[in-house]
């Protein structure tokens, strides 16, 4: 190991600011050493920050998420960069050296208050889907993608701004005339830096199955067949509805839910079970009978997975309330007047039955980020079989790489729900400290 | 010049904005003697929102600041960092519950608003009164206890003796290990274990920063975080180790089969456990890897998983997580080692959710393992055999099979003797009986104790590489304190009158934490400020009263008592 240069505090990259990514930050941190967390989104929060409540406990995850993204935010060890994207690794343990690309927000964040007058003035206000809501609600070119986020500033999205991809966007761009900080600067450009750390941490987390890939349920084709993410936004209480679980302003009487979609199934290449979908549904089927306590629940699942801590207690709890699940999984959905008919062999009664439905969650599967392997080039990580990053060891070091000092945390080394994620993220952050202890010895 | 309050009151969204009208709170609170602000807004822990507070502070001079939001559980120390950030005294902070003790459990607006004005006017009424306490920091002796030296404990205490702290492991047992000593390989991927063991031992035993005790319990603990003086004996001897933090790792009991009667356990010689099976199989068991029963190769095997698991009969209703595994794997390795035998495995779920855990199910299904599911009712023996009794649930029809060997997934429980540890440590535990972590979410080793961590089966059922992955998180958050060298200790604390205090002592029977003591000389108690922990019941207990807490003094909760009536 390279000694350390006098007068520089040992540092540690993190990429990725989802909840594992904030946690292995907040560790490293607070053991004494600096902390670049680079996130390429907007803000910090990753997919905990889209999530209503969380199993089995049901406390809201943003009241539990909000506190510790400031915590980030605030802590004299964590230098938070967001909206910026690693581009380059070099060297190796003890001595990395990292590219990183600030992108432009085409706001100049000093000044920005993120009082959201440019996201009410932006001429495109209402009319580019949002990501953060996945689809439930619209967004403009302006935007901040929630408003718990963090930092709290506004970006301009470069790709649907008028003035960015037309030139003009009436005589003054709408946003420009209405930020009374004077923050928005359309002459921002991308900014290259580098950084030297001893230790670096991945923390990117997944993407989800796309469900268009299943198309017997069609989803995309129906709008009340939607995805568990989906629903997420439609019941969170800060979300577009305001928590009220509506389609076309109608509360729907007849829900199914439909576990393991792109999971467990190699007819679409997904041979691995995703963890998190029995429980994440067995909520949202306990969310769905406590909103409309008249509504109709049925769960289709092959095994219901409810191993965790309180786990089994609350997928009773679920049941006890009324919850109906019928094992069996759906061979297609089609549409029968208002409603949705979901053809499925119940496999325990051993016939073949149609459930009538005015909502249809797909429980959809955690899978690795599309753009993984870009990383995993950068980096030169090795990914098992099922495109997640792999682990030095499937038992004894499950946060090590074959990469010495790049250690992994949360779901870009497998599904996991929160708790694992966390526990897995301070694991990462207790191999990246020892590493960096041991750089210090050497000066 | 008196106390300027500010009141803040949260939206939560709409927590608490759906059920309190949170503009009308906020006009009332304006309307209080000393309130210079009150203001409502969306999302008080958000940035904008503690910004808020501080730009307030600065600009209207405030000495005393009102959140009305969410239980002080959740954001106390948020909004104490806050206001500490603008230059006011921490504990010059009141916060309203209107959030769990109003909006939740309410719902006619007009009554909840009405509650919510009386919480907010009584902590105007105490902050009126709080005083600035001093926060101060005690030294952290750099060394740390784990207790327990299966692979969590091990794992543990590698990582803390790796970044340079003296670390004692202290193992009940002869050897190190615990339950995988035990195992012959693991799933999903089948690699022995005794290498894998070997190399964890040595490490451990071979390593300069550990100072390893086996055959050894603890048998007191005092002390708080950054200073734990722990008793520990051996046979021969007793040691006392001064440390900053503690790592509990004491695994698992496994579930009594004899529990379930039905199922014979103790009664057949060809009932075993899952335990016993990974003896009998292991190239160092009695059969020297090879499948013996009575002598004889079995030719009809059946597995039953979640035995004395997701079964409230038995008071247990949690899931064992691994039983399902650890049986896949068995069966495995039945259809290896007697590729004729008839394996047969009955579920209720099979609960395969790890990295390469459902491709090794399928893997196993592959290999002509038959998985029915069904739970048994009973077990009898016809001659030689056995037969299970079983409702098959997808055929919906009762079967009977036969077998020479039935290996029962018996599940994971806590330690029976985890009370002890319990007891010495004042670790709460959860209802299924494990330990208890501090948040279910986001802090799963940690626990209430500051400075007591959670690692491996202790706090529930785990396989390894999770066991592994919360040692190592354990280990980061012991490490922290001893890294920083210094911790804060709390400033709420009990205050001893010695004109009242009669030295009758009974305050001190009822701490928990042992922080009062009788000053031989003076005839009156003391109070170590180091050791408590604020938690009031002295001051209760006094029949004197002789005892008051800070920052919850009788003139404060009176304030508050008088404001809600
Ligand atoms: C519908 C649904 C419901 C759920 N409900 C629950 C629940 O109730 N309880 C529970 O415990 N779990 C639940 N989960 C699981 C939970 O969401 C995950 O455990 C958790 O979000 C994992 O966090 P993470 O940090 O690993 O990943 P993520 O949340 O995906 O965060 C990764 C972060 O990294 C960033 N990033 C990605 N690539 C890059 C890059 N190249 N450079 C820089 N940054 C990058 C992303 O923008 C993101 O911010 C649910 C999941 C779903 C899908
Ligand atoms: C039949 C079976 C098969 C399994 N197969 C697999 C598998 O194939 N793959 C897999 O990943 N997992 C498997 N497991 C799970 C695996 O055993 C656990 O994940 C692992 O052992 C947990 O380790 P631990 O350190 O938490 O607990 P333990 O192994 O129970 O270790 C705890 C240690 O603490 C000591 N101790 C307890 N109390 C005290 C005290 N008061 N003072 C001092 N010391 C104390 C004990 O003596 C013991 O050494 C299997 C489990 C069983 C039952
Ligand atoms: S967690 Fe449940 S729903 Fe999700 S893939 Fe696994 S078995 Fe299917
Ligand atoms: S892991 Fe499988 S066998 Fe064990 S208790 Fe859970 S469901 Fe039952």
């Amino acid at each position: 190991m390279e000694p350390r240069r006098k007068g520089l505090k040992p540092a540690a990259l993190v990429i990725g600011g989802g909840i594992a990514g904030m946690q292995a930050s907040l560790d490293i941190a607070n053991a004494g050493f600096l902390v670049y967390l680079i996130e390429r989104e907007p803000s910090i929060g990753g997919h905990m920050a889209q999530l209503d409540k969380t199993f089995p406990t049901l406390d809201c995850s943003s009241c539990i998420l909000t506190p510790k993204m400031v915590d980030v935010a605030r802590h004299p060890n964590i230098q938070l960069i967001s909206y910026a994207e690693v581009v380059g690794v070099d060297g190796g343990i003890g001595h990395f050296k990292v590219r990183v690309k600030q992108k432009p927000r085409y706001v100049d964040v000093d000044r920005c208050t993120g009082c959201g007058l440019c996201v009410e003035a932006c001429r495109l206000k209402g009319r580019i889907t949002s990501e953060f809501d996945v689809g439930v609600s619209k967004r403009g070119a302006a935007y901040i993608p929630f408003p718990q986020a963090v930092p709290l500033k506004a970006t301009i999205d470069p790709e649907r701004c008028v003035f960015i991809t037309r030139g003009v966007c009436g005589k003054i761009p709408a946003c420009k005339e209405a930020c009374a900080a004077e923050a928005i600067d359309f002459e921002q450009k991308e900014e290259m830096t580098e950084l030297e750390v001893r230790a670096i941490i991945v923390a990117t987390g997944f993407d989800l199955f796309d469900a268009h890939l299943k198309p017997e349920f069609g989803y995309g084709l129906y709008p009340n067949v939607i995805t568990g993410l989906q629903f997420e936004r439609l019941s969170s209480a800060s979300g577009p509805t305001r928590g009220k679980i509506t389609l076309n302003g109608q509360e729907p009487k007849k829900v199914v839910f439909i576990q393991c979609v792109g999971s467990r199934d190699k007819s679409v290449g997904v041979e691995y079970c995703s963890r998190v979908c029995c429980m994440y549904t067995a909520k949202q089927a306990h969310l769905v009978k406590e909103k409309i306590p008249d509504a109709e629940v049925t769960v289709l699942y092959i095994d219901v997975r409810a191993f965790g801590k309180g786990f089994e207690e609350f997928y009773d709890r679920v049941r006890g309330e009324g919850v109906v699940y019928r094992r069996g999984n759906p061979a297609e959905i089609y549409k029968k007047g208002e409603r949705l008919i979901v053809m499925v062999e119940d496999t325990l009664l051993g016939e073949s039955v149609q459930l009538e439905a005015d909502l249809v969650v797909l429980a959809t599967g955690i899978t690795p980020r599309g753009d993984a392997e870009n990383l995993a080039d950068l980096l030169r990580l090795p990914s098992s079989s099922d495109g997640f990053f792999q682990e030095a060891h499937p038992k004894l070091r499950p946060v090590d790489t074959e990469r010495e000092g790049v250690y992994l945390a949360g779901c870009c080394q497998g599904p996991k729900d929160i708790p694992d994620a966390v526990a897995q993220a301070k694991a990462a952050a207790s191999s990246a400290i020892i590493t960096l202890r041991n750089c210090m010895e050497v000066i | 010049m008196g106390p300027r309050i500010g009141v803040y009151v949260c939206h939560c969204g709409v927590n608490i904005a759906a059920t309190v009208d949170v503009e009308a709170v906020t006009r009332f609170a304006q309307g209080l003697p000393s309130v210079a602000i009150a203001r409502d807004y969306t999302y008080m822990c958000s940035d904008p929102g503690q910004a808020l507070i501080k730009e307030d502070i600065e600009k209207f001079g405030l000495t005393k600041v009102v959140v009305a939001s969410c239980s002080p559980m959740m954001h106390e120390p948020t909004f104490r960092g806050t206001i500490q950030e603008a230059g006011l005294n921490p504990y010059c902070l009141e916060m309203a519950n209107i959030r769990e003790q109003c909006s939740w459990v309410h719902g006619e607006k007009d009554k909840a608003t009405r509650k919510a004005i009386q919480l907010v006017a009584a902590a105007v009424g105490k902050a009126f009164l709080l005083e600035p306490l001093e926060e101060r920091r005690a030294d952290v002796t750099p060394a740390a206890l784990v207790i327990g030296g299966g692979i969590a404990g091990m794992q543990a205490a590698l990582d803390i003796a790796k970044a340079g702290f003296l670390v004692y492991l202290v193992e009940k047992e002869p050897r190190l290990g615990g339950h995988l000593a035990q195992l012959g390989k693991t799933f999903p991927n089948l690699e022995s274990v005794t290498p894998l063991l070997s190399k964890a031992i040595e490490e451990v035993e071979g390593h300069p920063n550990i100072d390893l005790l086996t055959s050894a319990e603890v048998v007191g603990v005092e002390g708080y975080i950054g200073n734990f003086k722990v008793k520990v004996t051996d046979r021969t001897t007793r040691r006392e180790l001064k440390v900053g933090t503690i790592v509990v790792a004491t695994g698992y009991d496994l579930f009594d089969a004899q529990l379930k009667p039905e199922y014979g356990y103790g009664v057949y010689e060809k009932v075993i456990t899952g335990l016993e099976f990974e003896r009998l199989v292991s190239s160092s068991g009695p059969g020297e890897g090879e499948i013996l029963v009575k002598g004889k190769e079995p030719q009809d095997v059946v597995f039953i998983q979640c035995v004395g698991s997701r079964d409230k009969s038995v008071g247990q209703e949690y899931c064992s997580r691994i039983c399902c595994m650890y049986t896949a794997k068995q069966a495995f390795l039945v259809k290896e080692m007697l590729p004729q035998a008839r394996v047969t495995v009955l579920y209720m779920d099979v609960r395969a959710y790890g990295k390469g855990f459902e491709e090794f199910y399928d893997q196993v299904r592959g290999e002509g393992v038959i998985y029915r599911r069904g739970n048994p009712s009973e077990i009898y023996k016809k001659g030689e055999r056995l037969v299970i009794r079983a409702e098959d649930t997808l055929l919906g029809e009762p079967i009977q099979l036969e077998a020479d060997l039935v290996v029962l997934a018996t599940g994971i429980t806590p330690r029976r003797d985890s009370l002890k540890i319990a007891n010495l440590l004042k670790l709460p535990r959860s209802a299924d009986g494990f330990f208890m972590e501090a948040h279910p979410k986001l802090r799963p080793v940690d626990t209430v104790m500051n400075g007591v961590y959670l690692a491996g089966c202790c706090q529930g059922p785990k396989d390894i590489p999770d066991t592994v992955a919360q040692a190592k998180a354990a280990a980061a958050s012991a490490m922290a304190p001893l890294c920083q060298g210094q911790v804060k200790v709390e400033a709420v604390t009990s205050i001893i009158d010695e004109e009242l205090c009669s030295g009758c002592g009974i305050c001190a029977e009822v701490c928990v934490y042992d922080a009062l003591s009788l000053h031989e000389r003076k005839g009156v108690m003391t109070i170590n400020e180091v050791l408590c922990k604020g938690c009031g019941a002295c001051a209760v207990a006094c029949p004197s009263k002789a005892i008051k807490l800070s920052h919850f003094t009788p003139t404060q909760i009176l304030a508050q008592v008088d404001a809600l009536v």
